[in-house]
């Protein structure tokens, strides 16, 4: 089995309103997966669907090979997960909370969550209430990391951490990576950490997957093009590998996917025209594709 | 014993347009252009560059994969990526001038765009050169 993450024509709404639809989506397995879409895009639904924690009205799941909705315990054992915002048990010291989930488990690295409670300097006798929201979404990755799944599902683990706390994280996120065979799939709204970190991307827009794939190809096939020629109008610019066009005095800026210098040369013999192409990062890609 | 692999300083810009893995594949090229890292020494591993620059190992062990598809480096077994022979660079020479010839023809364009003539251009450039010179 080589993806960690399948699903096929997945159809969630609520009420009347459709959230998610047919949504087709892969995940291999080792790969570290971003899922990036506008706030209400439907990404927290789409994780709760695939952890079994709600059911889609239609479509197929397959996570680590199994059906979420009826997920065995083996399997259960081998996803760690980190929901968006959770408060739990806040009387509970961080290390009661700890051995408390710990016990769960069939298996536990203890010495890995005191490492990690160390070094990102959480308090191991601070009562969970208490902690700052930082410090608990700190705890929270940690205690989906001490089972050593094989599949981790973020749900924005860094909304809430300063900078060097989420440098902090990508690092013990990547050590994981390396140390043994694990599939990362996070939902973030910061597109730069993504780029530091994972190797696919998946844009939710709509309900649908507006892309999904490698983060290299996606930077390589998505550029923006400015034209400077007398008398170009809008019309001139059609085409199935156009996401935007906009047309000035003298000058189009079209955005367009899966470029390559034939283009480039093309369009300068047909409009005599200075072309410029401009490489996008990863956000300027997002909000060309969700435009 | 084992051959102590060169600090390597990359520097790499994660939220560019141009991918981490070319990044990283024209710094070793620069370098190794610029005899900053000679022929014999070793790249440091994957893992200690990721670790470093806090990005995916796989990133980098594409680049490393396609500078040994282009013979740049060439892989020891025990030991990692080697850099290969002088007899690279002077491909390598050749291969840098070509990504400069693009560049070179937007100039001419745009020059006579701009109705500027090639003796006021080079001039241009000479001055425009001494200046960025006197900055390094």
């Amino acid at each position: 089995m080589n993806n960690a993450i399948v699903t096929e024509g997945l159809d969630k709404g609520f009420r009347d309103k459709g959230v998610l639809k047919e949504l087709s989506l892969v995940v291999p397995q080792g790969s570290v997966f971003g899922l990036l879409g506008r706030n209400g895009a439907g990404k927290t639904t789409l994780i709760k669907c695939l952890l079994g924690l709600i059911r889609p009205q239609a479509g197929k799941i397959a996570v680590l090979g199994d059906d979420p909705w009826d997920f065995l315990e083996e399997t259960k054992e081998r996803i760690g997960y980190v929901p968006q915002t959770d408060r739990p048990y806040p009387w509970l010291t961080a290390r009661q909370l700890i051995d408390y989930t710990a016990s769960f488990y069939r298996h536990w690295n203890h010495e890995l969550t005191d490492r990690l409670m160390k070094e990102w300097g959480l308090n191991a006798e601070d009562k969970v209430g208490l902690l700052s929201e930082g410090e608990t979404q700190k705890l929270n990755i940690i205690l989906a990391l001490g089972h050593e799944p094989e599949l981790l599902v973020f749900d924005e683990p860094v909304a809430s951490l300063d900078p060097a706390s989420r440098r902090q994280f990508l690092k013990t996120v990547l050590e994981i990576v390396s140390d043994r065979p694990c599939t990362i799939f996070f939902s973030t709204h910061i597109t730069s950490d993504l780029e530091r970190v994972a190797d696919r991307v998946a844009v939710l827009k709509d309900g649908r997957i507006a892309f999904a794939g490698e983060l290299d190809v996606l930077k390589e096939e998505i550029k923006r093009l400015r034209i400077r020629a007398a008398g170009v109008r809008l019309e001139d610019f059609k085409g199935e590998g156009i996401l935007h066009r906009e047309v000035f005095a003298h000058e189009a800026i079209l955005c367009v996917r899966g470029y390559t210098p034939d283009i480039k040369k093309a369009i300068e013999e047909k409009f005599r025209a200075q072309l410029d192409v401009e490489d996008l990062n990863l956000e300027e890609i997002f909000l060309e594709l969700t435009r | 014993m084992t051959e102590e692999k060169t600090k390597v300083y990359f520097r790499i810009a994660a939220s560019s347009g141009v991918p981490i893995y070319r990044q990283l594949i024209d710094q070793v090229k620069t370098l190794v252009a610029t005899s900053a890292l000679a022929p014999g020494t070793f790249l440091p591993s994957v893992r200690q560059v990721a670790a470093e620059l806090a990005i995916n190992p796989m990133t980098v062990s594409k680049a490393y994969s396609l500078l040994e598809k282009e013979n740049v480096v060439e892989f020891v077994r025990g030991q990692g990526m080697k850099i290969r022979g002088t007899a690279v660079s002077q491909e390598d020479l050749s291969q840098r001038q070509g990504q400069m010839v693009p560049l070179l023809k937007e100039v001419i364009v745009r020059a006579s765009q701009l109705s500027l003539r090639p003796g006021k251009v080079m001039k241009m450039l000479e001055s425009l050169w001494k200046e960025e010179g006197s900055h390094e």
